[in-house]
């Protein structure tokens, strides 16, 4: 049975008529037509499909519609700060983070949300965060380098910021 | 060749904005306008004849617009034998074998659907191993295997089950081991993985009810193999097909073919103009799409005291599950150069494609190599230890090295083997002193490229200046994009932001045989130079009247023609163009590109005197340690040196290496597709199927070897299959290195390990 879900997805107002069995990821790509997010299991095992919910990341896999109710989501769509990528973006363009792609939206978001909790991390660290995000073409290794070269740069920012401020 | 303006540079994938914002419409991201959404059910029987199946309730439930089996849709396809039916027909020959399917106005509709259909099985004997499947008196897994129609290259033998049987006949291996001082013989097993791309398989088709004419939206790596597939099962002219490539989330070879096609064209012939979507989700896509194929192998080789090589045996059984798929060609081209890129008088090959009823086994990434290299490249170790040579200074003396005459009868050239050799081994310090407890090893490999084959390319010029590549290579995160980009804008001369490659659609695309077998960059490389050059020249003659100029006295740069002395007298295309042609018109460039082949390969010698194109060279070295409480094994680094010819991209050659010996670490350590003794597959999930992980990947040292080959575009051969082809059978030396025992089973679990560990002791 469907039934109207009200909430924001990428700073804007929505409203749905889904089931509330339906999954947040095919609301998403299926109802919504947002397809950014992307499935890869199914079933809370690859990461692909990880969003930010109320300021956490998720995977969209396994929220159910029903729970979304004046919730705030936050897909690949919504990185990008105006024109500007976000440097977590821009990091993995400049080091060749992506290769099919597929992978990406997903580890993007898991990594912004890594790096904002730990804004100056250790390889390690940035390899065990990232460990539930699967890729199957780059190795992980220009992800691992984009990942610090992108907190690199939002260190060099959050320290600008306290200089201007 | 210094003189490169965009080719050789590190240049920045093009296709990348797309992936990082999260536009990229991959095919399993397609939703087609009134499209409805077909669903699968799978054979449940390993080996059984269908005795019934009953559509009737599926079909008058509601929101369902079609249900069939294979009797609605009795067709067969293959590449090379065609014996592949769209649903089954009769039997059903593993479990996960597409039986039925329903089209319906949602997913779930058509999964209640799926319920209420009813089949009735009659079991028959079933085969799990290659070598059960063959032996003398074994139920044939397909009794009209005479009747199906087939390649010419394709060799019975007198065994069931065999859909292809390769040999290779050199010298006398008989009097090779006379000649020895040595043999050894050894027994080596690859499992079954799978490529598990990340993007999960959809196909969308839809018929036209006036035309009849079929359309096909799926991430295949090979749209114009699998338009002659289609049009050869429906018996329909190519006009009447189309395919629509949408970007493709990974493949690794298990997008080729025909696989979800053929379940969204059964159902889209019957919903009277409504196209159909078929999605597999992970756990279908680990039962019922493709696998790599599991080999056994068989090796006795002898050598002299010296190091030298005398003689090499070989027979490798190569399990191709259900149906033949590519198991022909994979036989062919792993088992030839199966006994190792070595210079060996006498060399007796048999290689034996062999159904059983498990998932079909197709092209993964390698191609045939891999299998071969876990075995023949540990059995070089085993070897030199018992020689008590370095595994290096062993392999130095026996490899392949420019003008050697391969065994199967080709002269080689371009063969940067031994630079591999030195430099992967000395970038982990290679023959320098070690800890105790840590093993080093290495494994080389040479990989052939699909031949003969073409690839066509056009390049579009606009008034606008802009250039637009018309390339049948599929994107499918190799990066060919950026490498066919580079290369018109290098010979067009204009900045590659300039350079955009056109959507991949067969009714506008010219042919291309296929993005396998790291073929793209030399063939269609050579293709996109080709119509680049051509679109040039005739720039530079529309110049010479434009500029009143002789063609020597002209010079195409940065997007301008303009005369060699006078730099100020310029035009650019744009404006040639519209002077020229008019101020919509487009300028084309077209080439065509086919590698010549000398003999082909003799079906019973296996000799050839170019069976490739080109070669692809590797070496890859690998330093670990073993945990001896559990058996796990520590990788510390591995290198990696592989001979591209000349790096188009070293970025995206970097990008591949690494990617590649991620996988091949994989299937190393952990990968292996369990299949039980009924058939089904026990680990269809990421979880249980532990594909590699940020946290399994060591230090990897990527180097670029280029030893250049004149056919090829700059130089290019081609990169991205080799990648993960040496990875285990280094891992495998370097841990027989440090635990001092040999695992000759693939992956290195920690449980076998731990055995051979036990083994070890008790001696
Ligand atoms: S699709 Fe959600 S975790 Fe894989
Ligand atoms: S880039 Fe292809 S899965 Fe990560």
């Amino acid at each position: 049975m469907s039934q109207p879900i009200e909430f924001t997805l990428n700073g804007r107002a929505t409203s749905v008529d889904a089931p509330a069995h339906r999954l947040l990821l095919d609301l998403l790509r299926d109802e919504i037509g947002v397809t950014g997010t992307k499935e890869g299991c199914g079933t809370g095992d690859c990461g692909a499909c990880t969003v930010y919910l109320n300021g956490k990341p998720v995977n969209s896999c396994l929220v159910l519609t029903g729970e979304l109710a004046g919730a705030d989501v936050v897909t690949i769509e919504g990185l990008k700060e105006g024109d500007a990528y976000h440097p977590i973006q821009a990091a993995f363009i400049e080091d060749g983070g992506a290769q099919c792609g597929y992978c990406t939206p997903g580890m993007l978001m898991m990594a912004k949300s890594f790096l904002e909790e730990n804004p100056d991390p250790t390889d390690d660290e940035i390899r065990f965060a990232l460990s539930g995000n699967l890729c199957r073409c780059t190795g992980y290794v220009k992800i691992v380098e984009a990942v610090q070269d992108a907190a690199a740069e939002l260190r060099r920012r959050a320290a600008e910021g306290r200089n201007n401020g | 060749m210094d003189d490169l303006n965009v080719v050789g540079h590190p240049v920045t994938r093009v296709d990348v904005d797309e992936k990082v914002t999260g536009t990229a419409t991959y095919g399993y991201d397609l939703v087609l306008p009134d499209m409805l959404h077909g669903k699968v059910l799978f054979s449940t029987r390993a080996h059984a004849r269908i005795v019934s199946i009953d559509l009737e309730k599926a079909r008058r439930h509601p929101g369902v617009v079609a249900a069939i089996s294979g009797a609605d849709a009795p067709w067969t396809h293959g590449e090379s034998i065609k014996d592949k039916p769209f649903l089954a027909q009769g039997k059903v020959r593993y479990i996960g074998e597409p039986v039925a399917a329903v089209a319906a106005v949602d997913e779930d509709t058509a999964q209640e659907a799926l319920k209420l259909i009813a089949v009735e099985y009659e079991d028959l004997p079933a085969y799990f191993t290659p070598e059960d499947a063959c032996q003398p008196g074994a139920t044939a897994i397909h009794e009209e295997f005479e009747d199906y129609r087939k390649a010419p290259f394709i060799v019975g033998a007198p065994m069931p089950n065999v859909c292809e049987h390769f040999k290779l006949r050199t010298g006398d291996t008989a009097e090779g081991f006379r000649q020895s001082d040595m043999v050894l013989e050894e027994k080596y097993y690859v499992p079954i993985i799978q490529h598990a791309a990340m993007e999960p398989h959809s196909a969308h088709a839809q018929v036209d009810p006036e035309s009849g004419r079929v359309t096909i939206w799926v991430a295949n790596d090979a749209p114009f193999r699998a338009l002659t597939e289609v049009s050869e099962a429906l018996g329909l002219p190519q006009e009447q097909i189309r395919l629509i490539n949408p970007l493709q989330g990974g493949g690794f070879g298990s997008k080729g073919g025909l696989k979800l096609e053929p379940i969204a064209m059964g159902l889209a012939f019957q919903t009277n103009g409504r196209p159909v979507r078929v999605k597999f989700n992970r756990e279908e896509t680990f039962i019922s799409t493709l696998v790599r194929h599991e080999a056994t192998v068989h090796i006795k080789s002898g050598v002299k005291k010296d190091g030298t090589l005398t003689a090499r045996h070989m027979t490798l059984y190569w399990g191709g599950g259900a149906y033949a798929e590519k198991s022909p060609t994979v036989c062919i081209r792993g088992s030839l150069p199966s006994p190792g890129p070595y210079r060996i008088p006498h060399v007796h090959v048999d290689g034996y494609a062999v159904y059983t009823n498990k998932p079909v086994a197709g092209a993964f990434r390698g191609y045939g190599i891999p299998q071969g290299a876990w075995a023949t490249e540990q059995h070089m170790d085993e070897l030199a230890r018992r020689l008590a040579m370095d595994p290096l200074e062993f392999r130095l003396k026996n490899v392949f090295v420019d003008g050697d005459m391969a065994y199967w009868g080709e002269q080689l050239h371009s063969v940067g083997l031994t630079e591999t050799l030195t430099k992967a081994a000395e970038a982990i310090d290679w023959g320098k002193p070690k800890p105790a407890g840590v093993g080093r090893g290495l494994a080389c490999i040479s990989k052939p490229t699909r031949s003969p084959t073409t690839s066509k390319a056009g390049v579009l010029v606009d008034a606008d200046n802009r250039v637009t590549v018309l390339a049948g290579t599929v994107e499918i995160g190799q990066g060919s994009n950026t490498i066919l980009s580079q290369v018109a804008a290098e010979e067009l001369r204009v900045p590659i932001e300039q350079v955009q490659v056109a959507p991949l659609d067969t009714d506008a695309i010219p042919f291309d045989a296929s993005t396998t077998s790291s073929r793209s960059t030399y063939h269609m490389g050579n293709a996109v130079r080709g119509a680049a050059i051509h679109a040039r020249e005739q720039l530079l003659e529309m110049a010479g009247h434009a500029l009143e100029g002789k063609q020597e006295e002209l010079v195409a740069a940065g997007g301008r023609v303009h005369l060699k002395d006078n730099e100020d007298m310029a035009l650019t295309y744009g404006e040639l163009i519209r002077r020229r042609l008019g101020a919509d018109a487009v300028l084309r460039g077209d080439a065509s590109y086919t590698y010549e082949i000398g003999k082909d390969l003799d079906l019973e010698t296996g000799h050839s005197d170019h069976a490739s194109a080109f070669y692809m060279y590797a070496t890859q070295a690998a330093e670990a340690s073993v945990d001896e409480e559990t058996g796990r094994v520590r990788l510390h680094r591995v290198s990696a040196a592989h001979d591209v010819g000349k790096a188009i991209n070293p970025l995206n050659c970097v990008a591949q290496i690494e990617g590649g010996v991620a996988q091949g670490i994989g299937s190393a350590l952990h990968e292996n597709l369990v299949i039980d003794e009924n058939g089904k597959v026990r680990n269809p999930s990421f979880l249980d199927y532990h594909l590699v992980t940020s946290l399994d990947v060591p230090e990897i040292i990527p180097i670029v070897v280029e030893c250049a080959e004149p056919e090829g575009p700059y130089g290019a051969k081609g990169l991205g299959e080799p990648g993960l082809a040496p990875t285990p059978a280094a891992i495998g030396n370097a841990v027989a290195d440090a635990i001092k025992s040999r695992i000759r089973d693939l992956p290195l679990t920690p449980e076998r390990v731990f055995r051979a560990l036990e083994e070890r002791d008790r001696k």
